[in-house]
């Protein structure tokens, strides 16, 4: 009985084929896209969870107050992981870490690798495996450096032993490579190329074993049996415990949740990347529920041509549920060869989808989640889509249909309408989500930086560059290429260093206010473009200004009324004269406002080149003449650089994904509903070919024939712009909720949406509306 | 062949169509036996085809009894009453009604798949009904590749494979021309012969002329 089913199904696909193309090829669309968003979702929740012990294992971030507000910081006290381990039952190891950038140099052989100084616990936490060297003895030696496979071959070459060789670390330290591990798993939020023991770090630093320096990275496991709530208490509790210090407090975060739910609000976590995981799984859903629709409304469309089927097998004896398992094996069929088509569509356009999310996902088709995931899909699509048309034509009654009465269901017709409505009202939606995150992004992008990103570029301190500022600073304006340097001790668009604890004259409660603090050469605010408001800058003696400092407006404005030049600022016991006012200028987080800034005149510990170039040279010339005179002054490093516009662009990664998935959604909503829209304005047309025929006769004119067809599918679309406008606007205003520098939504994008809407039906429609109306009413009417 | 296939005793087929109560079958009080050959005659909208779809079970009488082989068909469940019909009754149509996406071969095997028929016996069964019409050379041709005369005949054999007591004929030759029609007319004489119970409803004397009794019908009554 089940192969009969089989094999009517395929006659039937082949008979109509246009109407299979559109089935097919509908469910196709959203399969491919929800696998896509398969892989996407698969990929994401898999971070950190490839280490055996992931349940255990904990990052321990620190909530901090300042001004009322707490705030989250990675960073703890060097001595909280030996204090948790000691102290807290439970807790069986931790590990404190920093990770740093090296250069490692083996005879001519130079990288640049970045790892981690940690305490020996973090080799059994993650369990790293050893392929040469053992976990026991690696961290024995003080001069210890244990680096992962990958690292040794790209130092040594493959195949060559790397145990007991020695390598020098930013050309100044020697490091004896005791251990070779094996390369990280795939997705990592914290990856790291080697270990070395935390004490060649932390030696001579005797701050770093006091609790107010924040300054390590803390990984800790926890015994199987632990209870988490209980011990997550007791961390919150242990600075305060230590110090006295009630506005710090350390906890617990699931590695596991590192990834996904990593933003916290206020002292609470709020969300992060799973908002938009199950955003993208939402879509996913919602796309192939478009595709299923189509396949909903297209067969309950033509049902008269299967009224007469259905009357016949009633008449031969079948009962409905045989009938119902026929319709419905026959949507199976159909999403079966839809999901092969997918398949195919997928292998030809991952390349494309891994570029545009900047992922590496593989099809992985042998994968067992990948298989079930793929039958799940055909049987949803092949189930849900088949089952109301299986109700709708099984339900006819022989006498009726085989007498040739025509089954107009008042309740098909409605919810057909239904279901496009549903179609455009999703296409609309997407359209205007589109529109709004572009127009947020291009917002935040062309929002004053309160410096200048172009013409700039950034290069990392390393080797000798500090010692050699000022001749490699001559070198470089004397070629021509560069107009002004500076040097920073952080990243012009990075958080970088701060703190509180301060005071200064004309504020309140100034202790509490969390500072930023910028270690700058003095030609550094001119390379960077941020722009005096008041007073003058840093001069190139240093010694002149050591007691100078310069502020942004906004720290201005903490000192109350008036200039604040010549203002004392209090650090450390140190007073310093304000000597200067600059505009205040964007880091870190572009949506929101920055701290206020102290700069101080002090390069000797900077880690950023800041280069202003000339912009009448091409960029290729530009950086062979940078890397010559780098190479000359500094030529043990490699020449690396980054020009700060793509760093400030990388900095809206998330949000260009989503812009530009969202673009994806939209266009592949409105198509699929397009497929649909076509389909059923084709029956629309065949099935009043009679009524046109007779309009034709009697005088109607091709436009108004068009419009006749038209209008019905028009009505419906505007039905679908009213309900896409409140829902689109009420989950855009969420979403913009979350950037404090945001754009206002504009009437007009409704608008725009709208008529694109309908414009795309009309498009759609008025094909099928025009050749009915052109037709030859002799043939029409002949028929009968 | 004395047996009662069925009678109807005092029934009416009424439909309502907005405030009135159109009376399709005004009491029909008929008893068929087996074996017999019967011709329903009247204009359009008589009641013919009604009477045939209330009796072959495809549609109801809204009042009064009908019993079929003993079976109170009026007082049945659904499951009870397709069970029934199934079993007993095979329809042939004016419009022929071929599935076009199956074979001749598969159109006639149809009724045996719903009666849950062993696929080798179902074999025989078509492979001797083809034989019989003399339309095995047919038999993987799709109804659309058939002319109006050999369609009928492939519906004809679909409807007698079920080996049904009863057949019902609504215009079996309405849209066939006259040689055609004298065929599927003397195909029927035969099968009556043989001991099928056959019920037409038909507008030609010629036709009627065919069976062992003639009803007619007029305003959904019987009139003679």
């Amino acid at each position: 009985m089940i192969l009969n089913y089989i094999k009517i199904a395929f006659r039937t696909l082949l008979k109509n084929k246009g109407y299979s193309f559109l089935n097919i090829f509908g469910l196709a669309i959203g399969m491919t896209c929800a696998s896509f968003i398969f892989l996407w979702v698969e990929d994401e929740v898999s971070f950190n969870s490839d280490f055996a012990k992931q349940d255990q294992v904990y990052y321990v971030p620190t909530h901090q107050e300042y001004d009322g507000e707490w705030r989250t910081f990675n960073s703890t006290p060097g001595p909280l992981a030996e204090a948790m381990k000691t102290e807290i039952p439970g807790v069986i190891r931790a590990a404190r870490t920093k990770h740093r950038d090296f250069l490692f140099a083996v005879d001519d052989n130079a990288i640049n690798s970045s790892g981690r100084y940690v305490d020996e616990d973090f080799i059994n936490i993650f369990s790293l495996s050893f392929i040469e060297g053992n976990a026991k003895t690696a961290f024995k030696s003080p001069e210890a450096i244990v680096i992962t496979k990958e690292t040794a071959e790209q130092l040594f070459g493959k195949n060559v032993k790397a145990l007991g060789k020695v390598i020098k670390v930013n050309n100044t330290d020697n490091y004896l490579i005791t251990g070779i591990i094996e390369n990280l798993p795939k997705n990592v939020t914290f990856p790291f190329n080697w270990i070395a023991p935390f004490q060649r770090y932390s030696n001579g630093h005797d701050w770093m074993t006091e609790y107010g320096s924040f300054f390590a990275d803390t990984f800790l496991e926890l015994s199987p049996e632990a209870d988490f709530a209980a011990v997550d208490a007791q961390v919150r509790n242990l600075i305060e415990k230590k110090t006295d210090d009630s506005n710090s407090k350390a906890f617990l975060h699931s590695i596991k949740d590192w990834h996904l739910r990593d933003n916290f609000e206020n002292g609470k976590q709020v969300d992060g990347r799973i908002t938009y995981v199950l955003l993208f799984s939402f879509i996913a859903l919602i796309i192939l529920l478009i595709a299923c629709i189509n396949f909903m409304n297209l067969s309950t469309a033509r049902s008269e041509k299967r009224a007469n089927e259905v009357g016949v097998r009633k008449a031969m004896g079948s009962g409905r549920s045989r009938l119902i398992i026929q319709f419905i094996s026959e949507a199976l069929v159909l999403a079966f060869i839809a999901t092969l088509v997918s398949i195919l569509v997928l292998f030809v356009l991952l390349p494309q989808f891994n570029l545009l999310v900047e992922k590496n996902l593989l099809l992985g088709l042998a994968k067992p989640s990948h298989i079930i995931f793929l039958l799940s899909v055909t049987l949803f699509c092949g189930i849900f889509a088949g089952l109301y048309p299986a109700f709708y034509l099984s339900a006819f009654k022989p006498v009726e249909v085989l007498k040739g009465l025509k089954a107009t269901h008042g309740s098909a017709t409605f919810i057909r309408k239904g279901l496009v409505v549903g179609q455009f009202t999703i296409s609309i939606v997407f359209i205007i989500c589109t529109i709004l995150v572009y127009q947020q992004i291009q917002h935040v992008k062309n929002r004053d930086l309160g410096f200048d990103k172009d013409q700039l570029i950034s290069l990392k301190v390393n080797g000798t560059m500090i010692e050699k500022f000022s001749v490699i600073k001559q070198d470089l304006i004397s070629t021509g290429a560069v107009t002004s340097i500076g040097l920073n001790n952080s990243g012009v668009l990075d958080g970088g260093n701060n703190g509180s604890g301060l005071e200064w004259m004309g504020g309140t409660n100034t202790e509490d206010v969390l500072i930023s603090f910028r270690y700058i050469s003095s030609d550094f605010l001119e390379t960077a473009g941020i722009e005096l408001a008041e007073g003058h800058g840093f001069s190139e003696n240093r010694a002149k200004d050591s007691t100078s400092v310069l502020i942004t407006e906004s720290f201005a404005k903490l000192m109350g009324e008036g200039s604040a030049i010549g203002k004392k600022v209090i650090r450390w016991e140190d007073t310093y004269t304000v000597i200067g006012v600059v505009k205040d200028y964007l880091y870190e987080d572009m949506y929101g406002q920055s701290d206020p800034v102290l700069f101080f005149n002090y390069h000797g510990e900077a880690s950023f080149m800041y280069l202003k170039t000339n912009p009448e040279i091409t960029t290729n010339a530009l950086l062979s003449k940078v890397e010559a005179v780098l190479k000359k002054h500094n030529p043990a490093y490699p020449f690396e650089y980054t020009f700060v516009d793509d760093t400030f662009n990388a900095k809206f990664k998330s949000e260009q994904l989503i812009g530009e998935l969202s673009q994806l959604f939209a266009l592949l909503a409105i198509l699929i509903s397009c497929l649909g829209l076509f389909g059923l304005a084709a029956y629309t047309a065949e099935q009043r070919s009679k009524e046109i025929g007779i309009r034709k006769v009697l005088g109607a004119s091709v436009s108004g024939l068009v419009k006749l067809l038209s209008k019905d599918f028009l009505r419906l679309v505007g039905i679908s712009i009213l309900i896409a406008i409140p829902v689109a606007w009420y989950g855009m205003d969420n979403w913009l909720q979350d950037y404090a520098y945001r754009i206002e939504i504009d009437w007009w994008i409704f608008v725009v949406a709208g008529v694109v809407a309908i414009l795309i039906a009309l498009l759609t429609v008025s094909f099928q509306a025009i050749k009915a109306a052109l037709a030859n009413p002799v043939d029409s009417l002949k028929t009968e | 062949m004395e047996n009662i296939l069925l009678t109807t005793e005092e029934a009416f087929r009424t439909v309502s169509s907005g405030r009135k109560t159109v009376t399709l079958l005004d009491n029909i009080n008929l008893t068929v036996k087996e074996g017999e050959f019967i011709s329903l005659m009247g204009p359009s909208g008589s009641g013919k085809s009604t009477l045939l779809n209330c009796i072959g079970m495809l549609d109801d009488f809204t009042k009064g009894s009908y019993t079929f082989l003993d079976e109170p068909v009026h007082s049945l469940k659904e499951r009870n009453r397709s069970k029934l019909y199934k079993e007993y009754i095979g329809f042939v149509f004016q419009a022929y009604h071929l599935i076009d996406e199956l074979t001749v071969y598969e159109n006639i095997e149809t009724p045996l798949l719903y009666k849950s028929v062993k696929s080798s016996q179902r074999k025989a069964m078509v492979a001797d009904i083809l034989d019989r019409f003399n339309i095995v050379g047919k038999k993987d041709l799709f109804p659309s590749q058939l002319s109006g005369g050999q369609q009928q005949l492939v519906g004809i054999a679909r409807a007698l494979i079920g080996e049904p007591k009863l057949i019902l004929a609504d215009e079996p030759t309405g849209n066939l021309n006259s040689k055609q029609s004298e065929e599927i007319m003397k195909l029927f004489s035969e099968l009556n012969r043989e001991g099928v119970t056959i019920i037409q409803a038909t507008h030609s004397e010629s036709n009627a002329a065919y069976g062992s009794r003639i009803i007619n019908l007029l305003d959904g009554k019987i009139v003679s």
